[in-house]
């Protein structure tokens, strides 16, 4: 059993930053505990997040859409801001982390700050330029959730609470598709794989591919996104998608270890990023969000 | 620490360890019907409702229980719908060494609360949080949608 001294409350993000620095012996933040219940750290005590009033979804008048970081994977697989925007991406992405059960009390939060390059919840949100909120006891800050990652395990938090991330109305229109390869359905992911793409007059523009789990971090493939833009989608686009699926794969750096070789890893991002592009084209070329894959 | 929540719809205090699961408190409050399994957040035989929600109780921590309501199967033994259930999934021969059953059952309860016109799929969803090595899940996923047709929406 985790040995733990003290469990307390937060009723607010100020109060959890505070319960955290108070002492005495090192504390943690805890939302819903899947990760933490499954391997304790030597920790004194636990900050209980669920209850400081940062779990709510929420649409701006804009059309800016923010996830609070105690919201649940199961409240993002069935929201409808969430299910309504970007064709239901992040859902998607939700959906396929873990079973049921563990989806009522694992909260997108955790997924982020544990931190694991294979945290299913980055890369479709890294696709979408999603924007973290990170509070101090008195002040708040905002990062891209890019720069947010620091190394396996790593944040760039320290002792402060990340309060949600915010997506810009402009990538709920973009269309989105991401994919996780496993070796079976519940198995940590070996590769993921985001793309979103804009339009601006019949071409694309902002165009964004995520990876994780191929990287100490997850990452933007940047010289993939560059080879795509300004593409007449309209046009035939089979050698440029196979062109940006190289140089994607060109762009990580991931690692051997029981579950896949480094060769293995690489490959499958050239081959799922050749094929969500090509999916995403299909998606603007029908005229909207396909979604859901 | 003492925590106070509702268990099985009755306000109880329960005394527990600041790092315990919830499944080990409940074992400790006598509801034998959660499972041990692995403890690991993989097999559901530790299924319980948590606010109505489906939660593996191992990967649950017992002190985030204070001031919530949490439903297990012995909560559920009168309810007219986890009866329903019970009957069918022993008609069905969806029961066979039963480790997993009180975790379906509580799975499957959740949906039909839920969603009284589940598809196939929407029960396979419910159930991928739990583990069974004896049935090969054809007869509960048969079951559930036999209960399902008696709640007046077709599948
Ligand atoms: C059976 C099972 C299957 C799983 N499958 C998947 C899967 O397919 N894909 C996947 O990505 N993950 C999976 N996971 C891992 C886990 O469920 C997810 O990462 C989950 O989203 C973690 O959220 P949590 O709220 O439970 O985190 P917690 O365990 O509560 O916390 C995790 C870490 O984040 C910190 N933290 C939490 N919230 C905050 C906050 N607001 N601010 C600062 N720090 C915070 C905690 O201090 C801790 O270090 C699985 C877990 C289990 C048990
Ligand atoms: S014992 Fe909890 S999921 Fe297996
Ligand atoms: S009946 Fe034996 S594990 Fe399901």
């Amino acid at each position: 059993m985790w040995d733990l001294k003290e469990y307390r409350y937060a009723s607010s993000p100020e109060d959890a930053v505070a319960l955290l620095r108070k002492g005495p012996g090192r504390g943690m933040f805890i939302a819903g505990g899947t990760d933490l219940l499954l391997f304790p750290p030597a920790c004194d005590f636990v900050v209980d997040v669920s209850r400081a009033g940062i779990d709510r979804l929420a649409a701006t008048p804009d059309g800016d859409l923010f996830l609070g970081a105690a919201a649940t994977l199961h409240t993002l697989t069935t929201d409808p801001l969430v299910t309504g925007f970007a064709g239901g991406a992040v859902s998607h992405a939700a959906a396929h982390c873990g079973n049921r059960p563990v989806r009522s009390t694992a909260t997108l939060g955790g997924n982020l700050c544990n931190a694991l390059p294979s945290a299913d919840m980055a890369p479709v949100l890294i696709a979408l330029d999603a924007t973290c909120y990170i509070a101090d006891v008195d002040n708040q800050e905002s990062i891209p959730l890019v720069d947010f990652f620091t190394g396996p395990r790593r944040t760039v938090l320290g002792d402060r609470l990340l309060v949600g991330v915010a997506l810009p109305a402009e990538a709920g229109r973009r269309v989105c598709r991401s994919r996780k390869l496993t070796r079976s359905a519940e198995d940590i992911s070996l590769v993921q794989v985001a793309v979103a793409l804009g339009m601006e007059g019949g071409r694309l523009d902002q165009v964004r591919i995520a990876l994780g789990a191929v990287a100490p971090v997850p990452l933007r493939a940047g010289l993939a996104e560059t080879a795509l833009t300004d593409l007449d989608y309209h046009s035939d686009c089979t050698a440029a998608v196979a062109d940006a699926a190289e140089i994607a794969a060109g762009e990580c750096d991931p690692i051997s270890d029981h579950r896949a070789s480094a060769e293995y890893r690489r490959d499958m991002v050239r081959v799922l990023t050749g094929r969500l592009i090509a999916e995403c084209l299909d998606d603007l070329r029908r005229g909207g969000n396909g979604g859901a894959a | 620490m003492t925590i106070e929540l509702i268990l099985d719809g009755k306000r109880t205090a329960l005394e527990i360890l600041p790092g315990q699961n919830l499944l080990q408190a409940l074992r400790g409050a006598s509801r034998f019907s959660v499972k041990l399994g692995c403890e690991t957040g993989d097999c559901g035989s530790c299924t319980v409702l948590l606010d109505g929600e489906p939660v593996n109780s191992c990967v649950v921590a017992a002190a985030r229980a204070a001031g919530r309501s949490v439903t297990t199967l012995e909560g559920l033994l009168g309810d007219p719908l986890m009866q329903r259930l019970q009957r069918e999934l022993v008609d069905k021969g969806a029961v066979q060494c039963g480790y997993c059953s009180p975790g379906m059952l509580i799975s499957l309860y959740a949906l039909l609360k839920q969603d009284e016109a589940p598809t196939d799929r929407d029960v396979r969803e419910a159930l991928s949080g739990n583990l069974c090595r004896c049935t090969g899940y054809v007869k509960p996923v048969e079951a559930a949608l036999a209960v399902a047709a008696t709640l007046g929406g077709a599948s």
